[in-house]
């Protein structure tokens, strides 16, 4: 008996073991097949069928490649990337005459914050400004061509961070900056932080029908840091608010020295009041701006005490309250414009800081708001019903909660570490709903790898059910640190350039290319058609363009195939040089034939059957 | 067969007149072509008096194949055809007023050999666009004619060939006027 015992346990402890070894238990039965068909529904979700368009166009800052990345949605396709700040050779960015004068000496930007025009607080479908961090401009795109039409530096700052963002009609964009520099960014001893420098905050309007960006007027604004922003809607449309850190006017380790106070301050400011002064005459003439010191020219600023080095500050839709992001501290703080506004009409103020009065915090805010164990709060959206969903860098996540109650409502892990996310038209005075996106800065083991240096990562969650659903998952060139979700349908962007017969330098029948000689200077003004280059006409070879050495060279090329997808491009080889030009399109570059010798030339863009056909000969006769 | 025309004949010849002047005001005729990577499809729409579609891109691609270029200017039958059609409109109108059956006869006889000459003026131009090709050309095809009416298939286009609303309303005026002169043979 005690032997049968022994043997049946014995038996028995085998297949326990074998059972414990070498079972698969993530693979039990229903469990399996609900996941199955969960990930079959969300595959249906984001599948966009050839013949199908995305409903949403998303616009992806590309941080420091320079450029836009613009993606589809709900496919989460790259379509296509538009270069900004830095030059790109696929599209003759920063080669042909109007992008390399855009471009100026710079050679890269760190575009981060994108912003589309706005009207009644409303994405209008026709313009996206952008800002460079990296060397201090901001631009506009035109979203019927999808190509940047201006650039302006902007003076006294360095570090656009905390922009950019635009008024509820698109009166302004306002610029302000994340690196404290002296007025002029003349030479200052840091010793002299806080008496020479300034983070100064540029008002730039943009003029529609000449494409063009200025400066209105520069605010002088205390040596902090300012980080991020967003401008008031509806009842609050005058004003805007921003995040500071470094309020402590640390100049060295940051890190540790700008993280010591417990508060630092929301910026308060009516741009209305601000634009008043400036026509009044309040403000001082500085290295060619007007610029308002605000401890001198006073009103219309405020600064609001908030948690400690906050990144994100988000208006909701209605235009009530604004909402902080913690960042450091581990919660949200809901404020009141209302109440902001009572306190500033009743003077109700803390003392003030280099001449700026401080509200009281009590007196402004309405809640704080503290997900259990949810950290690193930095930006926040809205959807349709109001509702806030607010990235956790810390704990990867998303939370979204109800800014009336302060109340957690549903939370979805991402991977990992979210910057920040966008939802469907996620910023203006009325969400979409639908869609969010996390705009993950942390990718690791997400896809295939491609070595040390890895992609980012963006992440589509559906918003239409009870819960937050991940649905689709896209790698993304670096890096994308804000972007605009827009709905397709309020974009419509040019198939071909217009024939217009009377544009400087187009040339739309063949038999009036010609070259033209003024001097040391040739003027070529040439079409492409498929398959080939025509200079001049007349000439014996009309695809070749002869010049002497040293000569100032500036080649016009007008693509004459007005055909939707026919680009033609132009590289003279071994000259460095190349650029596109779309259907209908002009396109001019410049340059000075400073080698002799013989180049050809040819089509870069694969245009037609023939394209390999598409060439001729750059001559260049020596001096001598 | 009476010789005056009787009041409801009078009005159908009216109508038919009026038909065929307002015919000059719409697409007579048209070639659609279509290819893997022209979905949506090229048009060639001939108006008596002018060209429509995206002539200048079916001349691009037609080079290819060493096709001459062709545009209004090529045509000189756009510069006089609506004056021919109007007056023939204006005739039909007059003799109509009159109401002399034998003159209109006269007129039906006039529209059938123009209607004929149209159609082979037609097919005139397509022989000489389709067999006239450049020897030169990058790509080497037989010489060719498109139908006037119908399907044809060329390198990777499918070209299709209709008569459009001016020719309808053309045609429609035509039989009006014959059977009108059809209800006046018994009188």
């Amino acid at each position: 008996m005690k032997k049968l015992v022994s043997a049946v346990s014995g038996v028995l402890a085998g297949f326990l073991a074998a059972t414990v070894f070498f079972a698969d238990f993530t693979n039990i039965g229903s469990q399996s097949s609900a996941d199955d068909s969960t990930n079959k529904s969300n595959a249906e979700k984001v599948y966009v069928p050839f013949g199908k368009l995305d409903e949403y166009y998303l616009f992806a800052s590309g941080g420091h490649s320079g450029q836009m990345f613009i993606y589809g949605v709900p496919s989460m396709r790259h379509i296509r990337t538009v270069p900004v700040f830095s030059p790109d050779s696929a599209t003759g960015y920063g080669f042909d005459k109007h992008s390399k004068e855009l471009m100026g000496d710079y050679t890269w930007g760190d575009l981060h914050h994108p912003a589309f025009s706005e009207t009644n607080g409303d994405y209008d479908g026709k313009w996206l400004f952008a800002t460079d961090v990296g060397n201090s401009r901001a631009a506009v795109m035109d979203l019927k061509t999808f190509t940047t039409k201006d650039i302006i530096n902007v003076p006294n700052t360095s570090g656009p961070h905390c922009a950019a963002f635009v008024t509820e009609n698109t009166e302004y964009m306002f610029l302000p900056t994340r690196f404290a520099v002296p007025i002029g960014r003349e030479y200052a001893s840091l010793d002299d932080y806080s008496q020479k420098y300034r983070g100064v905050m540029s008002a730039v309007t943009f003029d529609e029908k000449s494409e063009k960006l200025n400066i209105a007027y520069q605010v002088a604004l205390p040596p902090w840091s300012y980080d991020l922003s967003d401008a008031g809607k509806k009842m609050s449309k005058d004003w805007a608010v921003m995040t500071t850190y470094n309020t402590e006017e640390a100049t060295t380790n940051l890190e540790i020295n700008a993280s010591q106070a417990d508060r630092d301050y929301i910026v308060l400011f009516n741009w209305k009041e601000l634009e008043k002064m400036v026509a009044d005459g309040k403000y001082e003439n500085i290295t060619g701006q007007k610029m308002i010191f605000p401890e001198k020219q006073k009103g219309g600023i405020y600064l609001v005490p908030v948690a400690k080095s906050p990144h994100g500050v988000d208006v909701t839709p209605d235009g009530t309250r604004f909402i902080a992001s913690g960042k450091l501290a581990p919660a949200m703080t809901v404020f009141s414009f209302e109440k902001a506004f009572e306190a500033i009409k009743n003077k109700d103020f803390a003392g003030d800081r280099n001449g700026i009065p401080i509200l009281k915090y009590e007196s402004v805010m309405e809640r704080e708001v503290n997900p259990e164990n949810a950290l690193g709060p930095l930006h926040t959206q809205f959807d349709d019903k109001g509702m806030a969903y607010t990235t956790m860098f810390i704990t990867s996540e998303i939370v979204k909660w109800d800014p009336n109650t302060g109340e957690t409502l549903d939370r979805v892990p991402v991977q990992y570490s979210p910057g920040h996310s966008v939802a469907a038209e996620g910023d203006t005075v009325s969400p979409d709903g639908k869609y969010i996106i996390a705009l993950n800065k942390i990718a690791k083991d997400s896809y295939l790898s491609v070595g040390p240096s890895h992609p980012e990562s963006m992440q589509l969650i559906d918003l239409s059910g009870d819960k937050m659903e991940v649905i689709q998952s896209a790698p993304v060139n670096p890096e994308p640190h804000y972007a605009q979700m827009i709905k397709a349908d309020k974009l419509d962007p040019l198939k071909i350039y217009p024939k217009e017969e009377n544009r400087p330098d187009s040339v739309w029948k063949q038999e009036d290319t010609r070259i033209e000689r003024k001097g040391n200077e040739v003027h070529v003004y040439g079409v492409a058609m498929r398959s080939k280059f025509i200079f001049d006409a007349k000439a014996k070879r009309p695809d070749v363009i002869e010049v002497n050495e040293g000569d100032k060279v500036f080649i016009h090329l007008t693509n004459i195939d007005l055909d939707q997808d026919i680009t033609h491009g132009f590289a003279i080889n071994s000259y460095n040089l190349n650029m596109e030009v779309q259907p209908g399109q002009t396109n001019t570059i410049e340059f000075v034939a400073d080698k002799a010798g013989t180049y050809p030339l040819y089509c870069t863009n694969f245009c037609s059957a023939l394209h390999q056909e598409m060439t001729g000969y750059f001559l260049v006769k020596p001096k001598n | 067969m009476s010789k005056t025309m009787s009041v409801s004949s009078v009005i159908l010849s009216c109508i038919s007149a009026v038909l065929l002047g307002v015919s000059i005001f719409f697409p007579w005729w048209g070639m659609n072509f279509i290819a893997p990577q022209y979905p949506e499809g090229l048009d060639i729409i001939v108006y008596p008096y002018k060209m429509d579609g995206r002539i200048d891109i079916i001349n691009g691609l037609n080079h290819y194949i060493g096709m001459q270029e062709f545009s209004e200017e090529t045509f000189p039958e756009l510069t006089y055809l609506p004056y021919i059609v109007g007056a023939m409109a204006c005739l039909i109108l007059i003799v109509a007023l009159v109401k002399r059956t034998k003159l209109m006869l006269m007129l039906v006889a006039l529209f059938s050999v123009g209607g004929v000459l149209g159609l082979y003026d037609i097919n005139r131009w397509l022989t000489t666009f389709g067999t006239n090709l450049d020897p030169k050309a990058p790509i080497q095809i037989d010489p060719f004619v498109p139908p006037i009416l119908g399907e044809n298939t060329l390198a990777n286009f499918v070209t299709h060939s209709y008569f459009a609303t001016g020719a309808f309303l053309m045609g429609a005026s035509y039989l009006l006027l014959v059977y009108t002169l059809w209800r006046e043979r018994k009188k």
